[in-house]
């Protein structure tokens, strides 16, 4: 008894001594991101010595909005040129919200500054608020790169419009990221009337290089992490199929052998964007989290077949080419802060913890899983999960609906019953939207503190 | 993972927006105080040159300050012989793109024309009217320091050329009879408009302003206009001038601004 307690102990220091959490960058992020902002607004105001009357006022308001989108417009760009530092410690399923979020901020930003401006032009001309239509159509004819500006707002409200949850939902997704990749040539195309027309950039140079600068940054990171690297990653793994394996009705693995597979710095909990040479699948690119951690001539990953592209999977061939793009996701142990971990799956959401399950370094007893699905047979990798459980000394729990259908108690009582000591755990948390909120409020109930629960999720 | 409240945070993303932009507005004065302390107080000495000083009433280079304009600076070299203009040239223009060629058509074109005109009162190369724009006010800046040697030279007295009486001109900004004075800034609601004349024997030689509206639309309208009004001052003598079609404010501004001039060369 003595001996097995001292041993515990032992392991569980040797275990400590690995955890090291780092602290996600998302707090100095965004104090930069308000800080560009206000220095943005202060290029306006250092320029305008005053406002005489409602026209000058109109035209500020429009120069205001115009600077800040643009501002935020290269942030947005940002947002997705899948930065390590955002992918993969801020989280890609952050990341892509916030991208959202000010990408629908901005294009609001830049109808404003299309409406104002041509306002108080029109204003200046000696028209009235009914001529924005025939001021935007001159100025568009006449000032300096107003008509690149003009398609690429044109696009920019396109890819907007494509965007609003109603519609994108009906466009398959293949068409919607194909058409979202516009955003680059609308930007480029709006960038060029920010310089020459824009009166903060046309008298003061520091402010010129100052923008030059900014999306000077964005395209290098852009090109660098959304081009180079992957091309790189695969001309160096040079990745194929190796077999595909159905796991249960509807959830199939696919393997994958390489080069080097454990020098791609991939972990347990990390999920690559993977693209399959075979027919209708060449030109989309999907997100799946690995199955199990990486080795040096094997990856896996088990995918739910729900879609037009999850259900080709199962008919992928032995041999067929894969570009991967990759590791994201900060669903790691580097989240962790405590000895004990708890696990919750929902469904598929069974894959990024079963390679953690099986790799967080813990001693017997810190680790559980719960495992939650529609029905026994739905328990996918079940048997692996039971020999990883025996091996390590590790906790197995799932919950399925009873056989009338009646859903399982996941409450707070319940999992303070089952785990007493729950709110000394860390918790990581990946399956549906739903389950993931129902979840996530019973563990708060149980007294884990929010800190504490990690979980990704990739619905916007 | 906190609820997410779509409509909420976008009615609050809004107001905050709308109320920050409607809060920069209002913190702005609606008369610049920097120049309105410039109205009040006399019209700006202009600078003499210090290297200018050597080159009294002779010849020699005299450079303009580097004007700039949205496609890259402008300056101008003058080279002035017994008082005129012996040859004009571009030290700085607009590069890079389109600007080359622009600036290959244009510059040579200014040149002869500062020559010729012996004034910035120069017409603008069409398909390079921010160049020209830019050009004229260096050229002025340049002709100004010249005109500041020489009555610097002349006021000391000291070589002789002249044999003209120190002080006799009052003012030392002026060269031989010239005399330059810059009006009290005019507020428009595109932004302050400032004229300076030279008034030279009772009448206006020359017009030009030191400020006008400039910024998107703005720039357009001042390029067009400011010539105009520059010229047709020098032809009435007076402040009594047509307004420009499409430029009614910057027209107004001006106006105002060149009675002021005009009040102050005469008293």
């Amino acid at each position: 008894m003595t001996t097995t307690l001292a041993g515990g102990r032992a392991a569980r220091r040797q275990t400590m001594r690995r955890i090291r959490p780092r602290r996600s960058p998302a707090v100095p992020l965004v104090v930069a991101l308000w800080a560009g902002a206000a220095a943005v607004l202060w290029l306006w105001w250092d320029n305008t010595p005053s406002l005489a009357d409602n026209t000058a006022k109109i035209l500020a308001a429009g120069r205001i909005t115009g600077l800040l989108a643009g501002y935020l417009m290269a942030l947005v760009v940002l947002q997705m040129a899948r930065v390590p530092a955002l992918e993969r410690r801020v989280g890609s399923d952050r990341v892509a919200r916030w991208h959202a979020m000010s990408g629908r901020y901005t294009v609001c930003l830049v109808i404003a500054h299309v409406f104002l401006t041509m306002w108080a032009y029109a204003l200046q001309s000696g028209r009235t608020l009914g001529d924005v239509v025939q001021q935007t159509i001159d100025s568009v004819n006449t000032l300096p790169d107003m008509g690149k500006a003009a398609i690429g707002t044109g696009l920019l409200f396109v890819i907007a419009f494509i965007s609003i949850g109603g519609i994108r939902r009906r466009i398959p997704y293949d068409s919607w990221y194909h058409v979202h990749l516009l955003t680059y040539a609308a930007v480029f195309l709006t960038f060029w009337h920010q310089i020459t027309t824009g009166n903060e950039f046309a008298v003061e140079p520091t402010a010129k290089t100052f923008w030059y600068g900014l999306y000077g940054a964005v395209t290098a990171l852009v090109l660098w992490y959304r081009v180079i690297t992957p091309v790189r990653l695969n001309l160096r793994h040079r990745m194929y199929v190796e077999a595909v394996i159905e796991e249960t009705p509807g959830i199939v693995s696919v393997l994958i052998g390489g080069r080097k597979l454990h020098r791609m710095g991939a972990e347990a909990g990390h999920f690559f964007r993977w693209r399959f040479k075979a027919p209708g699948m060449r030109f989309s690119s999907h997100p799946y989290s690995l199955s199990a951690a990486p080795r040096p001539d094997m990856l896996r990953i088990t995918v739910k077949a729900i879609g037009d592209h999850t259900s080709r999977l199962r008919e992928l061939k032995p041999g067929t080419k894969v570009w991967a793009e990759g590791p994201y996701g900060a669903l790691t142990a580097q989240r962790r802060s405590r000895g004990k971990v708890l696990l919750v799956a929902g469904g598929v959401g069974i894959t990024p913890m079963r390679a953690l399950f099986e790799t967080l370094p813990g001693a017997s007893g810190d680790i559980t899983l719960l495992y939650r699905a529609n029905s026994t047979q739905d328990l996918a990798l079940w048997d692996e999960l039971s020999a990883i459980a025996d091996e390590r000394g590790a906790r197995l729990m799932y919950a399925v609906n009873s056989p009338d259908g009646e859903r399982p108690d996941i409450s707070a009582e319940r999992l303070r019953q089952k785990l007493p000591d729950i709110d000394q755990h860390d918790v990581f948390l990946c399956g549906p939207p739903g389950f993931a909120q129902s979840v996530y409020e019973a563990l708060r109930g149980a007294g884990v503190p929010a800190r504490r629960i990690h979980h990704e999720s990739f619905e916007m | 993972m906190r609820k997410s409240h779509p409509i909420r945070r976008f009615v609050l993303a809004g107001a905050a927006t709308v109320s920050g932009i409607v809060l920069l507005l209002s913190l702005k004065p609606a008369t610049d105080p920097a120049s309105a302390q410039a109205a009040g107080g006399a019209a700006p000495p202009v600078a003499a040159s210090p290297q200018g000083g050597a080159q009294a009433a002779g010849s020699g280079t005299v450079t303009g300050d580097a004007a700039r304009t949205q496609y890259g600076a402008v300056q101008v070299r003058l080279t002035v012989a017994g008082g005129k203009i012996t040859k004009a040239e571009a030290v700085q223009a607009p590069k890079g793109g389109q600007s080359d060629q622009v600036t290959a058509n244009a510059v040579p074109k200014l040149n002869q024309a500062a020559v010729a005109t012996q004034s910035a009162d120069i017409d603008a190369v069409s398909g390079a009217t921010y160049t020209s724009a830019g050009y004229k006010q260096s050229l002025q800046s340049a002709i100004d320091k010249a005109n500041a040697a020489a009555g610097a030279g002349q006021g000391s007295g000291s070589q002789g050329s002249g044999g003209q009486g120190p002080g006799e001109q009052g003012s030392g900004s002026g060269a031989a009879q010239a005399r330059t004075v810059t009006g009290a800034v005019s507020q428009t609601q595109y932004g302050p408009v400032q004229v300076r004349v030279t008034v030279s024997g009772g009448k206006i030689t020359k017009a030009e302003a030191v400020k006008a509206p400039s910024g998107g639309q703005s720039t357009t309208v001042t390029a067009n206009a400011v010539p105009k009004l520059n010229q047709a001052a020098v032809a009435a003598g007076s402040a009594d001038i047509d307004a420009v079609s499409g430029a009614t404010y910057t027209s107004a501004g001006y106006k105002e601004s060149l009675q002021s001039a005009l009040d102050q060369a005469g008293g």
